[in-house]
This record gives C-alpha cells, structure tokens and sequence, in this order.
C-alpha cells in the first residue's frame, strides 16, 4: 500500500507560484545563505525565510512535528559537533583564543585524553549556526507542504532533466512516506518482539549489526515490491517515448519575478562576499 | 532473463533508483533519532550502507542516485540545506561499488562478498575525499584541518558500518533473489 505526503491546496500566495519558479528561488536562496557565517547577514534571511513561511499560511499544527525534528538535530549537532567536539566549525571558530571554560579529563581504562575548551568563538560560533539552519529549515520546510507531490515529475522535467531522471526523482519523493511507515511498523513489529533499539551496550560493532534487524526487513521489503512497481511499469510502456505528463505547468509574470528576486539577492551576496563582507564575526563587546 | 549491461537504465533502474533513495533518506532520518554517540566522532549511521548494497546489487546509476538524491532528500526533509559535494561524495559510495555490479553473480559467496567490501572502501574513500575537500572552500579551513576533522570521521564511521552492513544485505538478498524469481 502507497501512503503519499498530506496535501492539501490553501491557495496561498505561495502556491499559486509555478514550483520550477519556487525551486529555483530556493535554491538561489541557499547559495545566497551558504555564503554568510556573519550573523548579522544571516538574521536577514532569517528573517526573509520566515516571511516565506507566514505566506505559505502553514499551521503550528502541521508543521510541529517537522519543526521538532528540526530543533532535535540542530540541538544535537551544536552540542556534540560545536560545543563538545569542535569538529563542525569553520576554521576562523576554531582559532579562538578567548576561553570561557577549560576541563581536561581522561576517559576511563581506554586513557585517551578529552579536552574540553569553549571559547567565546565558539559559544557565538554555534549562535551563528543555530541562526543558519534556521533560516535553511525554514525555505526548505515549506516545500513538502505546498507542493502538491503529483506536480514533482514535471517540474524536475520543466527544469531540464531527461524524463527517466524526472520520473525517478518523482517516485523517490513518493516513496518517502511510504517507507516511513514500512520502517515504524517494522520497528515496532521489532519492539513486540522484545529488539531493545535504545539500550546502549556492546561495542561499536554490536551496536551497528543490532541495526540489522531493523534495516534488513525494511529494504527486502521495498526490493520485493520494486519489482511490483517495475512491471506495472513495463506494462504501460515507461520510457518508449517522449513521456507526457498530466500536469501542465506554464510559467506567469509573477514566476519571472519570483526568479528575478532569487537571482538578485544571489548576486547580492557573490558581491558582497568579494568585497570582504560575511566572513565569521564576533561581536567586539564579546570579545574583551 | 535479458543479459545485464553495467550502464543500462531502463524501467527497473529507475523504480529502484527511486526505492534506494527514499529508503537512504527514510533511514538516515530514522535512525538519527536513534543516535547513540559511540567512541570519537565515529557516528552510527547505518543508512550509508544503502547505496553501496544499490549499487553492487543494481548498477553503477542506480547507486549514484541512490546515495545523492537520498542524501538531498534526508537533508531537505531535516533542514540541513543543500550541501552539493557532500551529496555528490554520498552518490560515489554508492557509484563505486556499483562498478563490479556485472561481476556480482552469488551474493552469498565469500569471493563476491570480499570484492564488494573492497569495492566499499574505495567508495568511501574517494566519496568522502571530494566531500571533505570541497569543505576546504566551503568552510574556508585548510587541507589538514579537513582531513582531520571531516575525511578521518566520515571515512571511518562510513567504512564500519558498510563493511558490517553491506554483507547481511548481500546475504538477505540473496534469498529473497530466489523468491522474486530474478
């Protein structure tokens, strides 16, 4: 059975936009945002991306549980990966020298030595982060909702892909749903049967092969009905000529400045990181 | 049975290029929630074992798609962004081992299980070597930093959980291979 993304059409502002105009601007967007680590420039598109959300007309209802999702892993991935561990910053956060505070401890019967040393670049670091993938979330979050998911294969094909590829990424964004169920079910087909997934014991190579039995039925499974999909496919003739699609998309002078927009505000950050502006900032007061 | 070509992409590569994505997405979202931090940085993310099994067991393209669009897709749906050269590097784990897809005829046999692990750990080495350089840019830190702080973590935490992975796919696979008649 095929379950498929909630859609539902508000004849929001958003949703009158041709989606090729609205990936586009999105992705534009993104270049435009992966080129700041200055916060300042970031609240502006903090800023920008939620004014997208508030025209998408988006309940707190629909989207909480993707916005949990979202504060989980970025909780989890300034934590472990700014403030614990360091790895994810850039090269201007680690260089820091401004200390908050030190601790250095040996881990038991392994003796690696941990070190713990936040610094002020780094505390602000992950502030700068928090706001980015805010403003990430936020363009992107709204996509799976205002989309209506029957017009995905034409749209990646009005965007130029060969019709195999477009079909293929059509049915991948289908397919998401559905193998979200098929994993809950057999997670908890698995907890019935007493699989303890959260018990942390064993080493790493216990934990990762305790994996397996949830992994392997999930894909055996989406294998099996794969060759379901296949020969339903063959028996309509897929790819023996130039596909049509039901969905017919023409772009409006709204489209185009849409589009204009995007490519305005990408041009306006390549200009501005080449004069110097955007790099990693920390507010001076801090500083002292 | 039609005779196998190593760059075909017809009906059934595109049905499971589809499957491979949405599953490398599904999974990698899933099992984020179930994040336990083992030792170092070395993460449990089982899901990078999806797109090598793609590949060996589906071809080179359909393992290229699998590891780039299921990258795309987890990342868009967890709010992480876009970020380009890791989807590519995630699209040649899968791409690599899909290079021995034409000799992978017993996937319960030792001697093909050995050559697709091979095959794995150049794929993650050569994946996650153009993500992690690309980082050199992105992030504006320099190679040593890179290697040190995205090549080592990734390379590691892929290659054990493909190396454990990859071989209980291979050997369920080749049960329910019989059972599907192919």
């Amino acid at each position: 059975m095929i379950v498929s993304f909630n859609y539902r059409n508000r004849h929001s502002l958003l949703e009158r936009l041709d989606p090729r105009a609205r990936w586009i601007f999105s992705l534009l967007v993104l270049f435009a945002i992966t080129m700041f680590w200055d916060v300042r420039f970031l609240l502006f598109f903090l800023a920008l991306t939620l004014g997208q959300y508030y025209l998408a007309r988006l309940t707190w209802r629909e989207t909480r549980r993707a916005w949990y999702f979202v504060f989980f892993i970025m909780t989890t991935m300034v934590v472990v990966n700014t403030i614990i561990t360091s790895s994810g910053t850039i090269g201007a956060a680690m260089k820091g020298t401004h200390t908050v505070i030190f601790h250095q401890f040996t881990i038991p019967i392994t003796g690696w030595i941990w070190e713990l040393n936040l610094t002020v670049e780094r505390l602000w670091f992950a502030v700068t982060q928090v706001t980015r993938i805010l403003s990430i979330s936020a363009l992107f979050l709204v996509i799976p909702f205002t989309m209506d998911p029957r017009q995905y294969g034409a749209t990646f094909r009005g965007m130029g892909l060969p019709d195999r590829l477009a079909y293929t990424l059509d049915l991948a964004f289908r397919f998401v749903p559905t193998l979200g169920r098929d994993f809950q079910l057999t997670l908890d087909a698995q907890r019935a049967r007493g699989y303890e997934v959260e018990k942390v014991e064993g080493g790493l190579f216990t934990q990762i092969r305790k994996m397996a039995p949830l992994v392997v039925p999930v894909t055996m499974n989406a294998i099996l009905s794969g060759e379901d999909y296949a020969n339903a496919m063959d028996l309509r003739c897929f790819g023996l000529r130039k596909r049509t699609w039901i969905e017919k998309l023409t772009y409006h002078w709204r489209d185009y400045l849409w589009i204009g927009f995007g490519a305005l505000l990408l041009i306006a950050s390549v200009v501005l990181s080449l004069l110097g502006y955007g790099e990693f900032w920390v507010p001076s007061i801090l500083l002292q | 049975m039609e005779k196998k070509s190593l760059w075909a992409f017809g009906t059934r590569e595109v049905v499971y290029a589809a499957i491979g994505a949405a599953l490398y997405a599904v999974l990698s979202i899933a099992t984020n929630f179930l994040q336990i931090p083992a030792a170092a940085n070395v993460s449990i993310r089982p899901a990078v074992a999806i797109p090598m099994f793609f590949g060996l067991a589906f071809g080179p393209w359909v393992g290229l798609i699998t590891g780039l669009v299921g990258n795309v897709i987890s990342d868009l749906i967890s709010g992480y962004g876009f970020w380009p050269w890791w989807d590519l590097g995630n699209g040649l784990i899968g791409f690599i081992p899909g290079l021995i897809y034409l000799q992978m005829t017993d996937f319960r046999s030792l001697g093909d299980i050995i050559k697709a692990e091979i095959m794995v750990v150049v794929g993650v080495a050569v994946g996650m070597f153009v993500a992690s350089v690309s980082e050199i840019w992105v992030s504006g830190i320099d190679f040593a930093t890179s290697m040190a702080t995205n090549f080592v973590p990734a390379f590691i935490s892929n290659i054990v959980n493909g190396l454990i992975l990859v071989p209980i796919l291979m050997i369920a696979y080749s049960a329910v291979r019989g059972r599907s008649g192919r």
